[in-house]
């Protein structure tokens, strides 16, 4: 059995059987179910948006219309397909992307409101505790060049486009498109034949 | 466009560099083509884990209620969704029911036990595949709502004074084996109407050993072996078909860790490792 605790304002991730199971009650329409979900959940989603869309206004909208497909499509989820926080934290960040490519135009970088947040990505050598799953992803983007680790890693966790990313790269297009394709080909073939 | 072009270009949707058009382009044909769609979220499961990295942040205290807001707005009914009390209205006791929906509607002003008072109806109202015994103790109902809960069952009693039998139970279940408090170790899912079970092997194999998944029914006075777990990720023992739902649904299911090949004996000889019960993960599309 599962140690009791106390979920009221904390977010502690649950472990994926307890997000399975809220995820089985909130298919059955359990609300109850759906507030734990959301405490368990939000400041990792949040974390996710926030760092892609860098405006807390843009993050808020973001969040609400992904709980609301997370409320209404929790039936769909498959938990031999994915795990719950990974098929979670896809719906919020598509969203995120989705708005953030449709306002490409007025360059969200520029206006005033616009959060500070570290535009680096994550290094993998700072955490611990990562499971196997990740830890072969990482040792796959390890074996390409770095230059094309950093575009990865930039893509996923800043959600640049082809655009942004030649410009940080100082790399034509072109070449982005290329290396993008080169290296997530690689990655498969890395995960699924080791 | 060769395969691997359309593989590309699921995997930079995945990424997230794709342009507004094309992102478009990509969601329309994964509506059309479940293949497309598969490779998306194949993916999706490739590049997902990267999420393991990012630091949590706590979003604004109001945002929630702005979620409930958008929720009630798309869906007023959301906390009362109560299928199998309408199914049952069909069969005689229509009446019953629209006193029911009244009170229902009455007791909705609690705005804070709504969600809480939604589960203990369809708790009460005796539904077969609804376990909560099988829920750890974190998450089942909150104390405070056991006074609604015992209101709620008399009156729901009622309404299912039904002639008929409960339905056979079906749809996709799922349990999670594991040790105490610890990870999951295998995922199995149960389609009770195709009698398939699938098993998803999260612990590594040990060399050497064999791990043999085993069904525990009262119906029967030992385990009954369900075959072994293979090395893979993915393990579908064709055993199950020989027993009926009502024994699917109500066995204990464990893993016991046996010399390679398997228990010598019939009987698990090995430790138990890992244990669970089926929950409901997928149920029936709703009701009209």
């Amino acid at each position: 059995m599962l140690p009791a605790s106390g979920y009221k304002g904390c977010h502690r991730m649950l472990t994926p059987p307890e997000l399975v199971w809220l995820l089985a009650a909130v298919a059955k329409g359990d609300e109850a179910a759906f507030a734990r979900l959301y405490a368990a959940t939000r400041a990792k989603l949040y974390g996710v948006v926030v760092r892609i869309l860098r405006r807390e206004d843009l993050a808020d909208e973001v969040m609400q219309e992904a709980y609301l497909k997370i409320w209404h499509g929790a039936g769909q989820f498959d938990p031999l397909r994915a795990s719950p926080i990974t098929w979670m934290v896809a719906i919020a960040r598509n969203r995120a992307i989705d708005l953030l490519r449709r306002r490409s135009e007025a360059s969200i970088e520029e206006e005033p409101e616009a959060m500070e947040v570290a535009t680096d990505s994550p290094d993998p050598l700072a955490r611990r505790e990562l499971n196997e799953e990740i830890q072969r992803l990482l040792a796959c983007i390890g074996r390409l060049p770095p230059e094309r680790q950093r575009l990865v890693l930039l893509a996923y966790y800043n959600g640049w486009s082809r655009d942004q990313l030649a410009a940080e790269l100082e790399t034509p297009v072109n070449t982005i498109k290329t290396w993008l394709r080169r290296s997530l080909l690689e990655i498969r073939e890395c995960l699924d034949h080791g | 466009m060769a395969d691997e072009d359309f593989d590309a270009l699921a995997a930079e949707y995945v990424l997230g560099t794709l342009t507004a058009e094309e992102r478009d382009a990509v969601e329309r044909l994964a509506a059309k083509d479940s293949g497309f769609a598969g490779r998306i979220a194949a993916w999706e499961r490739r590049l997902g884990t990267l999420e393991a990295m990012v630091e949590p942040v706590e979003p604004p205290p109001e945002l929630w209620s702005r979620i409930r807001e958008r929720i009630a707005e798309a869906d007023p009914e959301a906390a009362l969704r109560l299928p199998e009390v309408v199914a049952a209205a069909r069969n005689g006791a229509a009446g019953n029911v629209v006193v029911l929906a009244r009170r229902v509607r009455r007791w909705r002003g609690i705005a804070v036990l709504t969600g809480a008072m939604a589960a203990a109806l369809v708790l009460a109202a005796g539904i077969e595949r609804y376990r909560p015994d099988l829920l750890p103790p974190d998450l089942r109902l909150p104390v405070e709502t056991k006074v609604v809960e015992t209101v709620v069952e008399r009156v729901v009693e009622k309404v299912v004074e039904v002639p008929q039998p409960a339905p056979p139970p079906q749809g996709r279940f799922v349990a999670v084996l594991q040790r105490d408090a610890g990870a999951p170790a295998f995922l199995l899912t149960v389609d009770l109407d195709r009698r398939t079970l699938t098993v998803r092997r999260v612990t590594p194999p040990e060399a050497g050993k064999s791990h043999e998944l085993w069904l525990v029914s009262d119906r029967f006075p030992a385990p009954r072996s369900l075959g072994l777990v293979g090395a893979g990720e993915f393990t579908r023992p064709p055993a199950l078909a020989a027993y009926d739902a009502a024994t699917i649904n109500g066995a204990t299911y464990a893993i016991s860790l046996e010399p390679e090949g398997g228990s010598p004996t019939g009987a698990p000889t090995g430790p138990v490792l890992f244990t669970g019960k089926l929950v409901e993960a997928v149920p029936p599309p709703p009701r009209p």
